[in-house]
């Protein structure tokens, strides 16, 4: 049970993003990607759901090859990986009942499990239901981080991907959301994986973190071997945070 | 231009076309499914019809007024006698008129909310949650505002062309001495059901483009905020191009076969 990057190669107009990137996300770990803005850390994400194709190289996700998949075998992989975006990305026409249930739809779930997964799910990232018929704008941009992190645990998938989870939150709210990842990675025993430019965060919570630039991999270690790497850009980000 | 641009634009091109003929298809599929989504397509009827109808009541009347205006100017200039002015006023209102000019307000109406409504769930990432949850895009935004863009275009081209015609009646009896009786038994010889079936399917087609090319540009946005007014800058240009090019066609293909 793991994803697996073998030789991953892909370019946008030209310009090669990830050049022959291979690593291997372990059961239960939480993989920090941590990098510069534009160097393929959300698009090393959107390969393992298959949003993206990669140019060259393999991607597989429990065994299955994610990068020449159908759309049958993806809707199967997406089931069982769950991705929290840069933005909420809720729907703003539903309420936010329907947004957390919305994955659960065409399930043979019944209305009223659906009604109980929704409120365990909203309180598993710390809300109540009392916002559950507010409109996301209703609702301030941490909340809607928050749902968004429900909608992604409503169908209970074995793989948690976030994307920046904390960008344009406060200090305060991004140690929240870094803690709630943790908590729920350790507490559901999900794997993880999370992008972020925010070497405090991974310092916090990552079990590994692997660090890219140049569309190749610099560095992938626990947080010790991070912490003594002497790479000149990986000191750069730890003098961020020192 | 280089060989290598050309065959970059074709393959862009190509990729734009495919990219279509998926929507088209996808929404066609939804739509032989059967009825689902009674309530959102009711809702999209109301937004598209409902909250239109002030604005095309309004242009298309003074439109009305206009045309007959013209037509009594040039046909007294040309002809000394208004007499036919029911006929060619009536004639046009009934296969031009009353049909392109609630398209064109849609277009620049609806076409552009909806452009801009994607391209910003787009840049939002909400289409690519939408993909995760295990929700095809075009289904869930494509096809529910085909079947009301249908319906709705039908019904407010005849209430267009109903309106029209009225301020096309009323300028006639007041300015050139008209009663209502004598300007619709003048009017009567110059039409048939083939008109009314032209109408209806002329405003059923461009019905069908408005949304298709209205999602199609909102699904291809990408950037910020430039990008969602150059995807409804785009759409409105290529759906407005589209509506009057096939109002030609069909125009044109009515005349042969019917």
């Amino acid at each position: 049970m793991s994803i697996e990057f073998k030789d991953v190669r892909k370019a946008f107009s030209e310009k090669a993003v990830l050049d022959g990137v291979s690593f291997t996300v372990k059961s239960r770990e939480i993989l920090f990607i941590l990098g510069k803005s534009g160097v393929g850390k959300s698009v090393t994400l959107k390969h393992v759901v298959g949003l993206l194709k990669p140019d060259a190289g393999e991607v597989h996700v429990d065994g299955v090859r994610v990068s020449s998949s159908d759309e049958t075998v993806l809707a199967a992989v997406r089931r069982v990986c769950g991705m929290v975006f840069q933005h909420p990305a809720l729907l703003d026409s539903l309420t936010v009942f329907e947004n957390v249930a919305f994955g659960l739809r065409g399930t043979d779930i019944g209305p009223a499990r659906i009604h109980e997964r929704v409120i365990e799910c909203l309180r598993l990232v710390h809300l109540d239901a009392s916002i559950l018929e507010r409109k996301p704008i209703e609702i301030s941009y941490g909340m809607q981080k928050r749902v968004s992190i429900a909608r992604t645990l409503a169908p209970s998938p074995r793989y948690l991907l976030f994307d920046e989870p904390t960008t344009g939150l406060d200090p305060i709210t991004t140690n929240a959301v870094n803690d709630l990842i943790h908590e729920l990675s350790r507490s559901l025993g999900v794997t993880s994986v999370v992008v972020s430019h925010d070497m405090g965060s991974a310092l916090r919570i990552a079990d590994r973190i692997l660090v890219l630039d140049e569309g190749t991999i610099l560095a992938l270690g626990d947080r010790r071997e991070i912490r003594e790497s002497h790479v000149p850009l990986i000191r750069e980000f730890l003098s961020e945070v020192d | 231009m280089g060989a290598l641009a050309i065959r970059r634009r074709a393959h862009m091109l190509a990729s734009e076309l495919s990219d279509v003929m998926e929507i088209i298809v996808k929404t066609l599929r939804a739509c032989v499914r059967g009825p689902r989504r009674r309530a959102e397509i009711v809702e999209h009827m109301t937004h598209m019809g409902v909250e239109s109808l002030p604005i095309i009541v309004i242009a298309t009347a003074f439109a009305g007024l206009v045309v007959t205006s013209e037509i009594a100017f040039h046909m007294d200039m040309a002809l000394h006698t208004v007499e036919m002015i029911p006929g060619f006023s009536g004639q046009f209102i009934f296969r031009e008129l009353g049909i392109a000019i609630p398209a064109l307000l849609l277009v620049a109406k609806v076409g552009a909310s909806t452009t801009a409504e994607v391209s910003t769930m787009k840049i939002t990432e909400q289409i690519d949650a939408l993909k995760l949850l295990g929700i095809d895009p075009v289904e869930f935004l494509v096809y529910p505002r085909f079947v009301s863009s249908i319906l709705m275009v039908s019904c407010l081209t005849l209430i267009s062309i109903f309106v029209t015609l009225a301020c096309a009646i009323a300028f006639a009896v007041i300015n050139h001495g008209f009663s209502t009786m004598e300007y619709l038994n003048s009017l009567t010889p110059f039409l048939s059901t083939k008109d009314l079936v032209c109408a209806l399917v002329k405003g059923a087609v461009f019905g069908a483009v408005m949304p298709i090319v209205s999602c199609f540009y909102g699904f291809r946005c990408a950037g910020g905020a430039e990008g969602v007014g150059l995807a409804t800058t785009q759409s409105v240009v290529t759906s407005t191009v589209l509506v009057i090019v096939l109002d030609f066609l069909l125009t044109y293909a009515f005349s042969l076969i019917l």
